[in-house]
């Protein structure tokens, strides 16, 4: 390949001192015309122009994962997320155990069997006028708990259980965020349980039982996905 | 948090998201983090030059949105202002890093030579053969002063006014930065390539004839 050697002329220097003024879109004529004339000086200018484009045209990178679940878990263990868990949130918490399909259907038969075993006589007694004039599925759904409290426990538990035996693989601050939000519902389920243990029908105290464990199951859930991401 | 669970608000608008995000919703914010989780993520890689702080600096990007989403009152584009506050971020955490190397007051001398001449035909230039990959690397190469600078004009589209302010300098000194980082970029790009036979530059004392 002929290899052309030139050695740098006046021009060159006004070229390379024009040039910043004119790549910022000023109206430097003498860059382009200088750059029409020498060879080593166009190849800059056309060098620094494809850049230019280059960087332009860099396509956006996608973080892992990782990163929704670690921002998701801290906010929930701050308990950030405002609104109320529901019942079916809940359920599509247990989405990264190994056989969630299994232990949903489980749950739900759980489920099933309390609402038909919960006493006529209890339905009844839930019904106040204030509660019939609501949407028929919000007595039923919170009496279903009402009746069921050591289901949802138990599934509370067995998230615990899987997330002890994983919680050596979180950072030791996490960890501790984590143990701080799950103690401080571990205390509210207490009072719950206290509660009831003196007022068995008091439906607001299973309301709150209930989204006792709803929230633990957040937390637990959280740190499991948490563990999986990394 | 599913796929299933992010998309399905997406066909909400943005200003809903940011509403529902407002009072505490997971799910709009879950919506908001896909909507511009990429752009962010990309402007931390550009700027650290590294996945894991990239990813560490998201994070904190998104977690610092949470706090202060309240006080978003829709006077500039939301991605606007996600941006400043994720650049702040970044820049923040720049400065606590290295924070000699972030300055742009500082004078680097080693950028103050002239223009390098290249030995070769004119043939040889980068046009048509800047990838993304050796360009990505390049940048990750540029002192951080720099490479703040490139990204947030040349990539991220910030005027160099917006970037005084963001950086604390002078738009002068935006620009001139701006101006090093690109030869500087070019002259590694063309190192990778093999572009550049000699490494010193030839620069004549005695000024030539004209070609």
């Amino acid at each position: 390949m002929k290899e052309i050697r030139q050695e740098r002329t006046p021009a060159c220097y006004q070229f390379a001192l024009e040039l910043e003024a004119y790549m910022e879109g000023e109206k430097e004529p003498f860059v382009p015309a200088h750059a029409h004339e020498c060879a080593f000086c166009r190849v800059i200018l056309e060098d620094l122009e494809a850049l230019r484009s280059a960087a332009r045209a860099l396509p956006l990178e996608e973080p892992s994962p990782a990163v929704w679940s670690n921002i998701r878990a801290q906010l929930v263990a701050a308990g950030a997320f405002g609104e109320r868990v529901g019942f079916w949130n809940w359920f599509g918490q247990l989405d990264f155990l190994p056989r969630p399909v299994p232990v949903a259907a489980f749950a739900c038969l759980l489920l099933l069997g309390c609402l038909v075993t919960v006493p006529r006589t209890y339905l009844e007694h839930q019904a106040t006028p204030e509660l019939s004039a609501l949407p028929a599925s919000t007595p039923t759904r919170s009496m279903a708990f009402a009746g069921d409290s050591g289901t949802l426990e138990r599934a509370v538990r067995e998230l615990e259980e899987t997330f002890r035996a994983r919680e050596g693989s979180l950072s030791p601050d996490l960890k501790a965020t984590y143990e701080k939000s799950l103690n401080s519902l571990d205390a509210s389920i207490r009072e719950c349980n206290d509660s009831l243990e003196r007022e068995p029908d008091n439906s607001l105290a299973h309301e709150y039982l209930f989204a006792a464990y709803s929230q633990k199951a957040q937390v637990l859930s959280s740190a499991l996905e948490l563990d999986e991401g990394r | 948090m599913s796929q299933q669970k992010i998309a399905a608000p997406k066909a909400a608008s943005e200003t809903q998201l940011i509403a529902r995000a407002q009072s505490g919703d997971e799910e709009a914010f879950a919506a908001l983090f896909e909507m511009h989780k990429r752009r962010v993520y990309s402007l931390c890689l550009r700027m650290t030059g590294n996945t894991a702080e990239a990813e560490d600096l998201t994070q904190e990007a998104f977690l610092q949105l949470f706090r202060k989403i309240s006080t978003f009152r829709g006077e500039s584009a939301f991605s606007t202002w996600l941006h400043r506050l994720a650049v702040n971020v970044v820049l923040m955490h720049l400065r606590k890093k290295v924070p000699q190397q972030i300055s742009l007051d500082e004078t680097d001398s080693s950028q103050d030579e002239p223009v390098k001449r290249d030995y070769g035909d004119n043939d040889r230039r980068l046009l048509g053969s800047i990838d993304r990959i050796s360009l990505s690397r390049a940048i990750d190469e540029l002192p951080p002063g720099y490479r703040a600078v490139f990204v947030l004009h040349d990539i991220e589209g910030y005027e160099h006014n917006e970037i005084a302010e963001i950086m604390k300098c002078s738009v002068g000194n935006s620009k001139s930065q701006l101006h090093k980082a690109r030869l500087k970029l070019r002259d590694r790009l063309r190192q990778n390539e093999g572009l550049m036979a000699p490494p010193e530059p030839v620069v004549s004392d005695q000024p030539a004839t004209e070609r």
